[in-house]
């Protein structure tokens, strides 16, 4: 078996029988170049083909979902006992957290409405399914339920309840496509937090993506927390990303939100007009500084007044 | 030709079709933790070593076009790789046509490595730098691991269908 089969190894290996394969192999390397140069040919194709197949994938979702939230019941069953133990811990201490959070809101408000501080841009965004996800090793993307006829664009970042995912590439008429953060191709710019060095997050294909600190001196360390940031025009700024890991040269950021587990993503329009605020819901710009009196009515009154002194309210 | 013919001579690029859509739906069951395994390169793999004269190297490359376009990657990247193990088992299709048990896991481990280093080459070019290994790793064990269930299928088909006399022969 083993002589007649390099015998026709042999035979074989005459060019005018590989003529066909060696053909094959040059113009599969031709395609790999074009689709370097011309990568748009290839992504109208892929967002024509995912706006055909849209309503089959959403209807596979169904069952997906259904086998997807068996399958990890099943592997939980065993340690309900300890994750029911583990939750009343971790309720326990998101309820404290919440009682932090409601008095540095109020103070927050306090101080904004004191500063005549311009509110946060309310923007505009549309809420699409997700119909599909491709982890693979070369590309990490998801499919979404909105297209051009949503007023989607390429280049708009999206984000789950929990922080960004990534940003539109591929627009279809009904469907797009997301790179998620952790792709091979994905840049977005950063800032950490409280330290504000800026920084570039690079997608490497794992669930931490690296990060590329900029040449600032302010010391960053573990656990620091990781923003978006409006260079680039594109991101809005301020969307919570992720959490610094590693040291030195090897920084890496977990990240918040979890793609793989996300049903509904928002798709945040920053490069269209941001829309003023609602009179009822901000300060308009002009407006001289709050009275006293208006403090007393918020019910800032020794904070405003330490403020207004230069002392720091403990 | 009758149309009989040529369905069972249809039948190898069909089922590799099928096969490549089936592993490209973009959900996934196992919620994005394990990458989908190359069915495609299963199915063109095993007939490959029984009826090369159904699997010509323009089909090869189709396949592998549809693989990278449906996955969304760079166009190219897995044509290359699947021509790639096409040339390695096509040059010892009568060492790994001969190969039984483990043996024949052996084999396609082969191929699917010839496959995964050399689109790793590509997808390295490409993004000009070097990729992390893992998840390609990973999608080829996958791979490996299911193979011996898609070659029992597709012995049965191959048994019913497609028949086993060879083109060459």
């Amino acid at each position: 078996m083993a002589g007649g089969g390099w015998k026709l190894a042999r035979n074989r290996s005459s060019v005018t029988a590989q003529l066909p394969l060696i053909l094959c192999t040059v113009l599969a390397f031709v395609i790999v170049l074009l689709g370097k140069a011309e990568a748009s040919i290839f992504d109208t194709a892929r967002a024509k083909f995912s706006d055909w197949s849209a309503p089959a994938l959403t209807a596979l979702q169904g069952p997906v979902v259904a086998v997807q939230r068996w399958a990890s019941g099943v592997s939980t069953f065993f340690s309900v006992y300890e994750e029911n133990l583990q939750l009343r811990e971790e309720n326990e201490a998101l309820r404290r957290w919440q009682d932090v959070a409601l008095s540095l809101e109020q103070r927050v408000s306090r101080y904004e409405l004191l500063l005549n501080a311009v509110p946060d841009p309310v923007l505009p965004s549309i809420t699409a399914q997700v119909i599909g996800q491709s982890s693979r090793p070369f590309v990490q993307t998801m499919i979404v339920n909105a297209g051009i006829a949503h007023n989607v664009k390429k280049g708009q970042a999206v984000l789950d309840d929990r922080g960004l995912i990534g940003r539109v590439y591929v627009t279809g008429d009904t469907t797009s496509w997301i790179i998620r953060l952790t792709d091979l191709n994905s840049r977005v710019p950063v800032v950490l937090r409280p330290s504000n060095r800026r920084g570039i997050l690079v997608g490497n294909n794992s669930m931490a993506p690296d990060l590329h600190l900029d040449s600032g001196e302010a010391p960053v360390e573990p656990g620091d927390r990781v923003y978006s940031t409006a260079d680039g025009g594109l991101v809005p700024p301020d969307l919570p990303v992720g959490i610094l890991m590693g040291e030195g040269d090897n920084l890496r950021v977990r990240l918040f939100a979890d793609p793989d587990l996300s049903d509904y993503v928002q798709i945040v329009d920053y490069v269209a007009a941001i829309d003023p605020p609602p009179d009822d819901e901000g300060v308009p710009i002009g407006v001289p500084p709050a009275t006293p009196e208006d403090l007393s009515a918020t019910g800032v009154d020794t904070e405003a007044q330490a403020i207004a002194d230069g002392v720091r309210p403990q | 030709m009758s149309a009989a013919r040529a369905f069972t001579l249809l039948t190898p690029a069909f089922l590799a079709v099928f096969a490549l859509v089936l592993a490209n739906l973009p959900v996934s069951v196992t919620g994005g933790l394990v990458p989908p395994p190359l069915l495609g390169l299963a199915v063109l793999y095993y007939w490959t070593l029984l009826r090369p004269d159904l699997i010509p190297p323009v089909l090869v490359l189709a396949i592998g076009l549809a693989e990278d376009f449906l996955s969304g990657g760079p166009p190219g990247l897995w044509a290359v790789g699947y021509l790639a193990a096409y040339a390695l088992s096509d040059r010892q299709r009568d060492a790994f046509a001969g190969l039984s048990g483990w043996g024949v896991v052996i084999g396609f481990s082969a191929a699917m490595l010839t496959a995964a280093a050399s689109a790793y080459l590509v997808g390295s070019l490409v993004y000009w730098r070097l990729t992390p290994p893992q998840p390609l790793l990973v999608q080829s064990i996958v791979t490996v691991v299911l193979y011996p269930l898609v070659a029992i299928i597709l012995g049965v088909i191959h048994r019913n269908v497609v028949g086993a006399s060879r083109g060459d022969d």
